[in-house]
This record gives C-alpha cells, sequence and structure tokens, in this order.
C-alpha cells in the first residue's frame, strides 16, 4: 500500500516536471512546477470567473479543461463562477481582503487589488513569446511598476451592432464611417421609426465603448498621458458634448439615457433601435432565437471622429492571488491553461467572444466560421483602455465607476448647458486626482 | 363581525379594495408566468401581447431542472432560512421581551446601542465579516450564512417583536404574578402565546429576507451545489449583458410559490393570539 | 456523631432550599430576569456585528485602498464627501425615495390590513399570495420590473397606448424624474404587503370586547377606528414604520438593478453611492465614511422611536 502511494506519487511528480516543460515550451524547467515535497502538492485549486455570456465557454471549461487538468496533474480545479453585472468585483475585493481560499480568478477591475496579485510576469512573457506577442495596449493593465500582474486572455469586443435592412431603406448602404455620418443617417432613421439606442446609464460597458471613442475622435482626452494632469476642460470635449446631446434628440430613443448593459440588447432584439454599440451577444441571441433578424444584423467599427477612430477595451485578464497557499501550483495552472493546447479551444468554445489579445490568433480559423463577428478582432487594432492615454489604474477607476464622463453627457442629454455639464465633471476629476 | 353586512358594504369594504390589491401585488406576476411559458422569439416580438401566449411550452422549466442545480439550490435556501429564521425569533424574543415590558437600569441606553449598530449597512460591513467567517473556518459551507443572516435579521425581529409585547396589556403579567407564577411562566405561559401573530410576521419577515439575501451568500457561497437560489440563479443564467429571461422567470415563480403555501398555512394561525386572549385586562 | 448529624442534617437540608428560594427570589427581580434574557442575544451580536461594526467605523477615518495598508487620515472622508456634489445628491435622493415610499406602504399596508382584517373565504390563501411581492427575491423580481418599464414591450406603455392616452409611451428609465417615481414604485411594490401583514398581525391581537363595547357606546366606523383601533395600533405602525425606513434608507439591490444610479445620478442613492465608491471604486475608508454618514439622520428617527417607545 505505502510503496503504491510512493510510486503514484513520484510518477504524477515526474508528468508534472515534463509539463511543466512542455507549457514553458524555450523557457526553463525551473518554471515548471516543483512541488516543495513529494506529497505536497494542493488538492484541488479555485478558479473564479464571471460566467461567460457564451454558455459553452463554461462548459468546455468544465467538460473538457478540469477532466484534462486532473487526469494530467490529479489536481482537482472548482471553477466557480458569479453573476455578471458587478458580482465579480465585491467577491473579489472580499477574497483579497479576507484572504479567502481562491487561487486565480478573471481579476476584473485589477487595479484595486494590484498588491494581492502574484507577479506572473514569467508567463506573461512566455505566453507572448510563444503565440504572437501580447497587443501592446493591454500592457497598460497588466504590467504595473515593471511586473505582469496579471495574464491578458481576451477583450470583450465592443463595436457598433446595427440593422442593415434598416439602414438600406433610408440609403445608407454601408455603415456610416465619421460621427457626422452616422448622425445624418440616424435623424432618417428616427423619422423612419428606428431609432438609435446608445447606451448612456450607469452600465459598465456599453456606454464607455462609445462615448469614450468619441470623446478621443474629437481629439479630447479626460487625462494627460502622465495619468495626473485633468486636461478634459477643452474646446474639443464642448464640441464632443454638443454632438451627444443633437445624436440624443434626434436620433436615439430617449430611453437609452438610463441604460444598463442589458437593456440595448433587449430593445435591439424587441426590434425597437436600429444601432447600438455592444459585443458580440446580440448577434449570437439573434442567431438562435430570432433567425430572420439574425440575417439582417450587422457589425462595423465606430465611426471615426476629426482625430481618428478608437474603440475601447472590455479587458479579461487572469491573475492570481498573492495569499495562495501554494503560488507554483497556481502558477502551473495558468500557465497549463495558456497554453495553445488548452487555450487555443477554449477562445474558439465561445466563438471568439474574447478576442484573443495574442496576434497568434489574428487570423484564426474561427473568425472566418462567421464573418460578422471580424470586425471584433479589428477592434484590438483601435482599442485602447478606458483610461487612455494614461495606464489603468485606480482613480481611473474610480472616475469609470462614479461615471463622471459618461454622467457629463447623460446630463448633457437631459438639457444641461455644456459649460456646467464639462465643469462638473471637471470638479469631481480634480477630487480624485487632486 | 359587528354590524349588518349589506351587499354593497361587503363590495366596496372588501371586494373592490381586494380586488385592487390583487391587482397591484401581482401583475407582475402574471407577466412572469406568461413569460416563462413562451419562447424567447415570442418575448421579443414587439406585435405579441406581453401578457398572453401564443406558443406555450415548458421548455424554460425543463432547462432549468435540466441544465441548473436549481432543485439543489431550492433545497439549500429552504434549510437556511429555517435555520436562521428560528436562531434569529429565539434570540429577538430575549432581546424584545425585557425591552418591551421590563424596567432595569441602562435599558433605553441599551435600546439605542442595539438600534444604532443595525444601521450601518452591508455594504460596510461585509469585508470584515468576511474576514471573520475565515478565521472560523466556515468558508463556503451553509453554517457561514445561517450564522451571519441572523446578524441582519435579530435586530429587526427583535424590534417588530417589542410592537406586539407592548400591545399586551400589562395587567394581564401582573394577574399572572400575584397568582404566583414565575417571570418566566408569565412569559412562556401567558404573554408570549398571546403574541403568536407577532411571532409569525416577525418569522415571516426573518424567513422571507434570509431566502432573498444576495451579498452574503455570493460572498460566503461558492460551489454551485451549495448555493442559494438568488446566486445560483443569477449566476448560471444572467450571462454577460444577455439574460435567459424565461428561465428566470421561471426560476423566480418556482422559487416562490411554495413559500407561498407554507405561509398560507401558517397565516391561518393568526387566530391563535385572539382565542389565546381568555384573559382579559 | 450521629447527633452531630442529626443535628446538622435539617440545617444541611433548610440551606439549599433557602438559597433555592434566594435564588428564585433574585431572578425574579426584573432588572436580573432582564439581563438573563439578553445576555446570549448580546453576546451573538457582539461577535458578529460588534467587530464588524468597529473595523468599519475605523475604516471611516483612515485612507484605505483595498489590499493596502491604511493610514489615518482623521476626517478626511468626511470632508471630502462634504465636498462632492454626487454624495448630496445621493442624499436628496434617499430622503425623497425614502419619504415617498414609506408613505406609500404605510398608507397601502394599513388599507390592505383593514381589508384583510374580515372574514372571507380562502382568507389564508390570499394572505399569503398578496405577500409574493416581499417573498420573490428582489434579484429576479427587478429583471421582471425592467421589462415592465420597457418603452416599447413593458406593461405600463402597451396599457397607455392601449387605452389611446399616449401616441408613444414615457421613457420610465430614462426620464429622470421618471426613474425615480419607477423605483419609488418597485419598492413600494415589495414593501407594501409587509407592512400589511404585520398592521393585520397587530389587529389581530386586539380584543374583540374592546370593539364590542365601543360599538355599545355608540362609535361608528371612523369612531371605532380612531379611538380603539388606532391607538393599540400605535407600537406596532411605529415599529414598522421605523424599521421600513431604515430598509428603504439602505435599498441597494433594486436600485442597482434597475438603474444603477442613473440616469445622470437620478436614482442614487446613500447606498448605491457608498457601493460605488467603497467597492468598486476600491476606497474603502471613503466608502466607509459615506455608509457612516447614514447612521445621524436614521440615529434621529430612532431617537424619536426609542424616547416614544419609553414614554409608553
Amino acid at each position: 500500500m505505502a510503496r503504491n502511494h510512493g510510486s503514484d506519487g513520484s510518477t504524477s511528480r515526474r508528468d508534472f516536471l515534463k509539463l511543466g516543460a512542455v507549457g514553458a515550451a524555450g523557457a526553463t524547467v525551473g518554471a515548471g512546477w516543483r512541488p516543495r515535497k513529494a506529497e505536497a502538492k494542493p488538492e484541488k485549486i479555485t478558479f473564479l470567473r464571471e460566467s461567460s455570456y457564451v454558455k459553452e465557454f463554461d462548459e468546455h471549461f468544465n467538460k473538457v479543461l478540469i477532466p484534462r487538468y486532473q487526469q494530467e496533474t490529479g489536481i482537482k480545479v472548482v471553477y466557480e463562477i458569479v453573476a455578471a453585472g458587478g458580482s465579480a468585483v465585491p467577491r473579489t475585493v472580499s477574497i483579497v481582503e479576507s484572504k479567502a481560499p481562491v487561487d486565480a480568478a478573471w481579476v476584473q477591475q485589477e487595479w484595486l487589488y494590484r498588491e494581492g496579485l502574484l507577479d506572473v510576469s514569467d508567463i506573461a512573457k512566455d505566453v507572448g513569446k510563444q503565440q504572437g506577442g501580447w497587443y501592446s495596449e493591454i500592457e497598460g493593465l497588466s504590467v504595473w511598476e515593471g511586473k505582469w500582474k496579471s495574464v491578458p486572455f481576451g477583450n470583450i469586443g465592443q463595436c457598433m451592432v446595427y440593422r442593415k435592412d434598416w439602414f438600406d431603406q433610408v440609403g445608407a448602404t454601408t455603415f456610416p464611417d465619421t460621427w457626422e455620418e452616422f448622425l445624418e443617417v440616424g435623424i432618417k432613421l428616427k423619422k423612419a421609426g428606428h431609432p438609435y439606442g446608445m447606451s448612456m446609464g450607469h452600465g459598465y460597458a456599453d456606454n464607455n465603448s462609445w462615448l469614450l471613442p468619441l470623446l478621443w475622435g474629437f481629439g479630447a482626452q479626460v487625462v494627460a498621458k502622465d495619468g495626473k494632469t485633468v486636461t478634459l476642460d477643452s474646446a474639443e470635449t464642448a464640441r464632443a458634448v454638443d454632438y451627444v446631446r443633437k445624436l440624443y434628440k434626434d436620433a436615439c430613443l430617449d430611453d437609452c439615457i438610463g441604460w444598463l448593459d442589458p437593456h440595448n440588447n433587449k430593445a435591439f432584439l424587441t426590434s425597437q433601435i436600429s444601432a447600438t454599440n455592444n459585443a458580440m451577444s446580440i448577434l449570437i441571441s439573434a442567431k438562435r432565437d430570432l433567425p430572420d433578424m439574425g440575417k439582417v444584423i450587422d457589425h462595423a467599427l465606430n465611426p471615426k471622429g476629426p482625430k481618428g477612430r478608437f474603440h475601447s477595451f472590455v479587458p479579461v485578464t487572469h491573475g492570481i492571488f498573492a495569499h495562495t497557499p501554494d503560488p507554483a501550483a497556481a502558477k502551473h495552472f495558468l500557465r497549463w491553461l495558456m497554453d495553445p493546447k488548452q487555450v487555443a479551444a477554449w477562445y474558439r468554445s465561445a466563438q471568439m467572444y474574447h478576442a484573443p489579445f495574442l496576434h497568434a490568433y489574428d487570423k484564426d480559423e474561427e473568425w472566418n466560421k462567421e464573418p460578422r463577428f471580424k470586425p471584433y478582432q479589428k477592434v484590438l487594432e483601435t482599442g485602447k483602455l478606458v483610461s487612455w492615454p494614461a495606464a489603468a489604474d485606480r482613480r481611473f477607476g474610480e472616475v469609470v465607476n462614479k461615471w463622471i464622463v459618461i454622467d457629463m453627457f447623460a446630463k448633457a442629454c437631459t438639457g444641461t448647458p455644456t459649460k456646467t455639464v464639462i465643469a462638473e465633471a471637471v470638479t469631481g476629476l480634480k477630487q480624485i486626482f487632486g | 363581525m359587528v354590524g349588518e353586512l349589506t351587499w354593497s358594504r361587503r363590495f366596496f369594504g372588501l371586494w373592490l379594495p381586494l380586488t385592487v390589491l390583487f391587482v397591484f401585488a401581482l401583475f407582475p406576476f402574471a407577466w412572469m408566468a406568461a413569460t416563462s411559458l413562451k419562447g424567447n422569439a415570442e418575448l421579443y416580438d414587439p406585435t405579441a401581447n406581453p401578457l398572453w401566449i401564443r406558443h406555450p411550452s415548458l421548455d424554460h422549466y425543463i432547462g432549468l431542472f435540466k441544465e441548473s442545480n436549481f432543485v439543489i439550490w431550492i433545497g439549500n435556501t429552504m434549510l437556511v432560512a429555517t435555520v436562521s429564521t428560528i436562531i434569529s425569533l429565539l434570540l429577538g424574543v430575549m432581546l424584545a421581551y425585557p425591552l418591551a415590558r421590563m424596567r432595569f437600569p441602562a435599558a433605553g441606553l441599551l435600546a439605542i446601542t442595539v438600534a444604532v449598530t443595525y444601521l450601518v449597512p452591508q455594504t460596510l460591513l461585509f469585508v470584515p465579516m468576511a474576514d471573520l467567517i475565515n478565521r472560523m473556518k466556515l468558508g463556503d459551507t451553509l453554517s457561514a450564512v445561517m450564522l451571519t443572516y441572523p446578524t441582519l435579521l435579530v435586530p429587526f425581529c427583535a424590534w417588530l417583536l417589542i410592537g406586539y409585547f407592548k400591545t399586551v396589556p400589562k395587567e394581564l403579567e401582573e394577574a399572572a404574578l400575584i397568582d404566583g407564577a414565575s417571570r418566566w411562566r408569565a412569559m412562556t405561559r401567558v404573554i408570549l402565546p398571546l403574541c403568536t401573530p407577532g411571532f409569525l410576521s416577525a418569522g415571516i419577515f426573518a424567513f422571507t429576507l434570509a431566502q432573498n439575501e444576495f451579498l452574503y451568500a455570493l460572498l460566503f457561497l461558492n460551489t454551485s451545489t451549495i448555493r442559494t437560489v438568488p446566486v445560483g440563479v443569477t449566476g448560471e443564467l444572467i450571462r454577460g449583458d444577455a439574460f435567459y429571461w424565461g428561465q428566470l422567470m421561471a426560476a423566480a415563480l418556482l422559487g416562490s410559490l411554495p413559500v407561498v403555501l407554507i405561509y398560507s398555512f401558517f397565516v391561518k394561525y393568526y387566530v391563535a393570539g385572539l382565542t389565546a386572549g381568555s384573559v382579559k385586562g | 456523631m450521629s447527633r452531630v448529624a442529626e443535628a446538622t442534617r435539617p440545617a444541611a437540608r433548610a440551606v439549599p432550599s433557602a438559597r433555592a428560594f434566594r435564588l428564585r427570589e433574585w431572578l425574579e427581580r426584573e432588572a436580573v430576569f432582564s439581563w438573563l434574557m439578553l445576555a446570549p442575544p448580546l453576546l451573538f451580536l457582539l461577535l458578529f456585528l460588534g467587530y464588524p461594526f468597529c473595523y468599519g467605523v475605523y475604516l471611516s477615518f483612515v485612507r484605505r485602498p483595498v489590499a493596502q495598508p491604511a493610514t489615518f487620515i482623521g476626517l478626511n472622508n468626511f470632508l471630502n464627501l462634504y465636498n462632492d456634489a454626487i454624495f448630496w445628491q445621493a442624499v436628496w435622493n434617499t430622503f425623497r425615495f425614502t419619504a415617498a415610499a414609506t408613505v406609500l406602504k404605510l398608507a397601502g399596508g394599513l388599507g390592505m390590513a383593514l381589508v384583510m382584517h374580515q372574514n372571507f373565504r380562502l382568507k389564508g390563501m390570499t394572505r399569503a399570495l398578496l405577500l409574493l411581492p416581499f417573498i420573490v427575491p428582489t434579484v429576479l423580481s427587478t429583471v421582471a420590473w425592467q421589462w415592465i418599464f420597457d418603452p416599447g414591450m413593458g406593461l405600463f406603455n402597451r396599457l397607455l397606448m392601449f387605452l389611446d392616452l399616449v401616441k408613444q409611451g414615457p421613457s420610465w428609465l430614462g426620464n429622470p424624474t421618471l426613474a425615480m417615481v419607477s423605483v419609488i414604485l418597485v419598492n413600494t411594490w415589495r414593501g407594501l404587503p409587509f407592512f400589511g401583514i404585520t398592521i393585520l398581525a397587530g389587529l389581530q391581537t386586539i380584543p374583540d370586547e374592546l370593539m364590542e363595547s365601543a360599538t355599545i357606546d355608540g362609535a361608528g366606523w371612523w369612531g371605532r377606528f380612531r379611538y380603539v383601533t388606532l391607538p393599540l395600533l400605535m407600537p406596532v405602525i411605529f415599529i414598522v414604520t421605523t424599521f421600513s425606513i431604515i430598509f428603504t434608507f439602505f435599498d441597494f439591490q433594486l436600485v442597482y438593478v434597475l438603474t444603477g444610479g442613473g440616469p445622470a445620478n437620478a436614482t442614487h442613492l446613500m447606498a448605491t453611492y457608498a457601493y460605488s465608491v467603497g467597492m468598486s471604486s476600491g476606497q474603502m475608508g471613503m466608502g466607509s465614511a459615506a455608509a457612516l454618514a447614514m447612521v445621524p439622520v436614521l440615529g434621529v428617527v430612532l431617537l424619536a422611536m426609542s424616547s416614544y417607545v419609553r414614554r409608553r
């Protein structure tokens, strides 16, 4: 009995070393997992994630990846999923603060607790080297004080989703290329009974993902590159605010000013709006539930402003909590997960809903299966972090979570003068950036 | 009841207001029921009547049972709610009875201290609470919420009970004491039975809040099979920015109807207070 | 020996009984009985609430970002709040929200209790069914309300359009004023049944004889209500109201799911504000200060209540 145990232990350990070496692919074997004692490997690793919009993505993890990891290492992975829409942050914060037994997670809003995350530079660098390199913009989030605090995964792309049939009816056979054209077409569409629905409420993704790119496209920025100087008060901002007020009044559904992230999906699928800014979830739902509508939906990149075309990221990154009892084991798991043998199929299981930040997937086969999803890959080229041009940090998180920029636009839409809304926003920003 | 009951009095005094109450309280449930019974295509159809079902189907219900741990969540929820309600009622009585019916030093101060403590919202408490639970090694167990829910419930149960305890005339207790009963006996045999409706309403309150609670359940219950309905259902059925409307509504209805049945059994005992009150002051 | 033993026996017998007597007497003292009863719940609360509460108070005086050590900054958190326009808007919103919802729930709940305090068939079932809004988890019912308020598909606007009152329904969650009306409506909808059932329980404890003697004395329906029912119900009404004020004041889930505090902060409450500062923005010190700022306001309400309770 005892001997059996011993031999079992050593076999699995040897497997581990082998695996580690394979996973590192070019890195030293030392990067692999080296248990401190023969029997010291943990029973389980807990991995926390927000439930994915694409159900198959979570199922793939549960049905393929968990059994595979257990078979290869003998370690059980516990996959904890929490609801989207705000559950992940309190959960993660309480994990960091109370050192709860969770090892790794999708570290949403990681700038809040980078001090509580392990340095995963070795994994991030190796994965990047191995799979075509990272899109550099994401380093502004994952790299902090010279260390990778998280391994980027993918971007939940946000771009324009529109009803091609209705756009055709008003003579817009291609999606408007500039914000001005977007407004012109919108006026016609609203007259035809098909307004836009551009979210401006207290959501997290669908509001920032068009208002910030619009602001940048008009040449304005919230803060300077140093991440300290507030630069919002500018003529460009005023122009952007005036534009949004007009767009809301003449081209949008009244309701959109109060929308959270799910509302525009609902409005789009119930044929109340002709365009919105969203992830690919609308088309996926439509193809499943409303086949006719599924045929007439298309995607386009955000229109460009006088200063160019922009998108904003909704990044997904994975990190390891510093308090994990066995850092080497957790790192081994993350490295294994990001290995092309695992991660490629995992990306694809969600139809590239998370557009990989790795260049190796730029031309992935999966993108050809539904050509209408391709804009979501292109988003990566012009995509910026919400804090752009600064790096993402705690203070900018506060800007986002207090909806300072969003409310500047929303208040303008309810009739407050441009000067006032900008002044109020600047006051709020100054309080944060001191 | 006193007074003659003419038809019009019955109509304006009972049936009309009752109908208004029913419509106000239950119309969202009509929508929930309709939504849970129709396919997404019909739900999204702008020409469809939101309360009418053209193609009824049980798919959402079947999906709920087949694809999620719904049955387990219901069981967990009932267990957690029952245990935390019992704890809260017991502790609530112990807190309320002296505060409502006794004179003792520092009573006023105590009432205020207890009250102020409860003013602090969960948003402030949950980080230290998570720390406490982890130190006690209760993370990811149902005991974690069974112990933390009473912290939310006890004060409110106590307050409610104070109100009911005060409606009972003091003479009743005094009469019992003069008859030679101990304070304990006077409490358990005379006062508490009179307040049965109060217990029921405090119990209903505690039970409902416990089965409704979201934040502590989210933080302390992590494995799918030990979750309660609100956390389990939203975790599985609110995915990104898209909701599984039909299944969510099916879960809302299936989760509440058993509770309604239990309550309909208990509220019958509201009359118990009347019959037990044989000693009149 | 035996005589000594004999002599001491009765004494030995007498001592415990005297002690028992004294113990009993001691137990019968109001203060002793009270504190013995109070001890277990207080110990429980001290353990599970005392520590978290003190920690929360401590947090409000420090700068304490998540995962970072704390630095003492005195009253700076409160000063920052004082200077934050959004905070004051949240305070004002919270007042309007709490006042409106509480009045509606109280009036409706009293009505509901009086209606249900009659004999009719299926009484138990009716009472339980009317509790449904209170029973169904808020996270789920609020999801349904999102549809009920939908501009084109929602029940309200469909009804308005069906009755030909409007061509296009109002924007329930988009218009800042209506958004506040909407969250008040949902809060009332959810809380009213509890008022109703609680006051009903109070009604049930009022002895029938009192009513009968009042009737014999010639009191009409209003007179009985005004001079018999209402005074006896006051403790229950008072407590359930205070109670509801606190719960409404702290209401978080409903607003969080329905509007997130939008549009443009029109429905931002102190609870959602404290959450967005303390949790989403990770400023635990500031968040605690924002949460604590709710206490003095409620404290006044509670003091009023407790002085009322003591007067009785």
